[in-house]
């Protein structure tokens, strides 16, 4: 997933629920997005009902990765875009996401293009989101300005390679993967509609994906997209109260409560990602200086720095003795 | 990052005889050469002219070496390469008959030796008293056993001193160290120990100032970010400096200090141009500032 430089302008974005969430509200869909830290029902049933899931990954292992299961569907009459920009990943995810969710409210510009693509083929349709300015300038919102580019400098790359992103959704009665960099859907067989529905063929198909691969060899998060619980809440909330129903106006009161504290973390983690710090970090270093306290940072900083440096050294004289 | 050599001189190699003083000279005709290596290190390497097997590989990290000249040795054209971490020697004698070039190879070598990102400088491209150069197109120099010198490949030299007979008195060689030295570019500028921004901002240093200094906290809300949920405390302060956002940001802008291309940049926060050319020239910027603006209090005491 790394090492593309052609990024088009488009950054790399940290895979935090919070981002994707960001990004949603900025589509204008009301849809929230949270991790998911196991597939079993009592997990699942928390953020019911849950839209589609997305299992990001990296692959950290040396030998072939295995393959997926299911078939090839090339006739999918839905909506998949390739990723043809891998700084893109992320978005194009949420997109291949939400252009399945029937009924869904979306803002005018998602509208446009979305209906823009119908009929396009899925490599077209991929190029058509990434050219999208404004999909572009959504997305790079999420992410520290570059207001000091190092691309193009040669200087070596200390960020994260990108996750890779795989959605799972329900379509036309059966479990769909959409995989951008695959040449279509992949299709894993119908579902039932009773009980947990189409999650738990869902769960069947991740849990055999993941263990698929040798143990150690896979970083990976599930993340459920479903609705915003805030405005379900609030009428409950209502309801009982009007009711005099104290103990759920109590138990709702809770989880409003969570609920509110969560998005305001996460409001507060989004905004420290778009800040420049540069005068941040200027005013710290004078307020070092006004405190007299500079010179010995400086001098401890040298230190590690040497350590460093000699530890570097060990490992090159003992890697040098190996040969 | 590139394999190319970067410096390239022929040299022998002389080893100290054993329990004594002495150093021979081997008459084996070779080469010292400086490159990058597959592993990103700058690699000294000697190699034989006659078998063209590299018989020398040594690793060297910044700063831990240096290629001093050997005073006694008579003929004034004995090296030795000496580490600061070992009592590790390596002597080398220059076998090219010229040796005007002996001092802008030696000067090279430990530019490179001190900082591997630095690019050599050639003086002896320069065109002799009668205005013509004998200027070679780049890449076509090469370290052969016969006449000509090993030259390094440098895209960027447009000057590649190769022709016989294309001497540069030593008057002349002296006068361009002397205007080196004097802009403060040349050898004589004190090596700098390198450090990290990262390793001065750390909570560990940041969090004891707001104790002592509460009246500094003021000066640092004005930079947070201006979207916050709530209104900002000196809780949020802590917050901001332990959050990986703010790492990440320090660590960026650590690696474009190092770039040395910040001076515009750095203009912009009322420093001279000089203060975004390395992380050691941005603190020392910083350090002045504060104490021509400091309102009195604390000069730097420890």
């Amino acid at each position: 997933m790394s090492g593309e430089d052609d990024s088009s302008g488009w950054q790399l974005t940290e895979s935090d629920p919070s981002v994707f969430t960001e990004l949603l509200k900025s589509l204008g869909v009301p849809l929230v997005v949270d991790d998911l830290y196991s597939l079993d029902s009592g997990a699942l049933s928390t953020f019911q009902p849950i839209h589609a899931l997305i299992f990001l990954f990296k692959w950290v292992g040396s030998s072939a990765e295995p393959s997926s299961g299911g078939q090839y569907d090339l006739e999918f009459p839905g909506f998949f875009a390739h990723q043809v920009v891998n700084n893109a990943c992320a978005t194009l995810a949420v997109m291949n996401a939400i252009g399945n969710i029937p009924d869904l409210p979306k803002g005018v510009q998602l509208s446009d293009l979305i209906n823009f693509t119908v009929g396009m083929d899925p490599q077209t349709r991929g190029m058509v989101i990434t050219s999208a300015d404004w999909l572009r300038e959504a997305h790079n919102a999420l992410s520290p300005p570059s207001a000091i580019s190092l691309e193009g400098l040669g200087l070596p790359k200390t960020t994260e390679e990108a996750y890779h992103f795989i959605v799972y959704l329900p379509y036309m009665g059966s479990v769909y993967e959409l995989d951008g960099l695959k040449d279509s859907p992949v299709q894993h067989g119908p579902y039932e509609e009773k009980g947990e529905g189409w999650l738990a063929k869902a769960r069947e198909v991740i849990e055999a994906r993941i263990a698929t691969y040798p143990p150690g060899s896979l970083e990976f998060s599930l993340l459920a997209l479903h609705d915003d619980p805030l405005p379900t809440l609030q009428t409950s909330l209502s309801e009982a109260q009007a009711s005099g129903n104290h103990a759920a106006v109590e138990e709702i009161m809770v989880r409003l409560a969570n609920e509110n504290s969560k998005r305001e973390r996460w409001a507060f983690e989004n905004s420290l990602r778009r800040h420049n710090y540069v005068g941040f970090i200027h005013a710290l270093l004078s307020a070092m200086g006004k405190a007299g306290a500079l010179d010995k940072a400086k001098e401890d900083a040298q230190a590690k720095m040497q350590e460093r440096i000699a530890k570097r050294k060990e490992k090159g004289e003992a890697a040098m003795d190996e040969d | 990052m590139s394999t190319e050599p970067r410096i390239a001189f022929k040299a022998g190699r002389a080893f100290r005889r054993e329990n004594t003083n002495w150093v021979d000279p081997d008459p084996t005709k070779g080469a010292v050469i400086l490159q990058n290596g597959e592993d990103g290190l700058l690699h000294f390497i000697w190699k034989n002219r006659t078998t063209n097997d590299s018989e020398e590989d040594l690793i060297l990290f910044p700063s831990d070496a240096t290629f001093a000249p050997v005073t006694q040795a008579a003929s004034g054209r004995v090296y030795v390469l000496k580490f600061s971490s070992s009592n590790q020697r390596h002597f080398f004698w220059m076998q090219d008959a010229d040796s005007t070039r002996d001092k802008d190879f030696v000067q090279n070598v430990n530019r490179l030796l001190l900082n591997p990102e630095e690019l050599p400088v050639w003086f002896t491209g320069f065109p002799d008293a009668l205005g013509t150069a004998a200027f070679e197109e780049p890449g076509t120099a090469q370290a052969s056993s016969s006449s000509s010198s090993a030259q390094p490949a440098q895209p960027s030299q447009p000057a590649q001193p190769g022709q016989p007979g294309f001497q540069f008195t030593q008057e002349q060689l002296n006068q361009f160290q002397s205007m080196i030295e004097s802009s403060g570019a040349g050898a004589n500028v004190p090596p700098v120990v390198e450090l990290s921004l990262t390793d001065v901002l750390t909570p560990a240093n940041l969090t004891p100032l707001f104790t002592s200094h509460p009246e500094l906290i003021q000066t640092l809300f004005p930079h947070l970010p201006p979207d916050l949920p709530s209104p900002p405390t000196p809780q949020t302060i802590q917050q901001v400096i332990s959050s990986p956002q703010f790492r990440a940001a320090v660590r960026n802008f650590d690696q474009a200090l190092r770039t040395g291309l910040l001076g515009g940049l750095v203009r912009g926060l009322g420093l001279p141009e000089e203060a975004g050319t390395g992380v050691e020239a941005f603190l020392r910027a910083i350090q002045d500032q504060a104490r021509e603006g400091g309102g009195g209090d604390s000069m730097d005491t420890d």
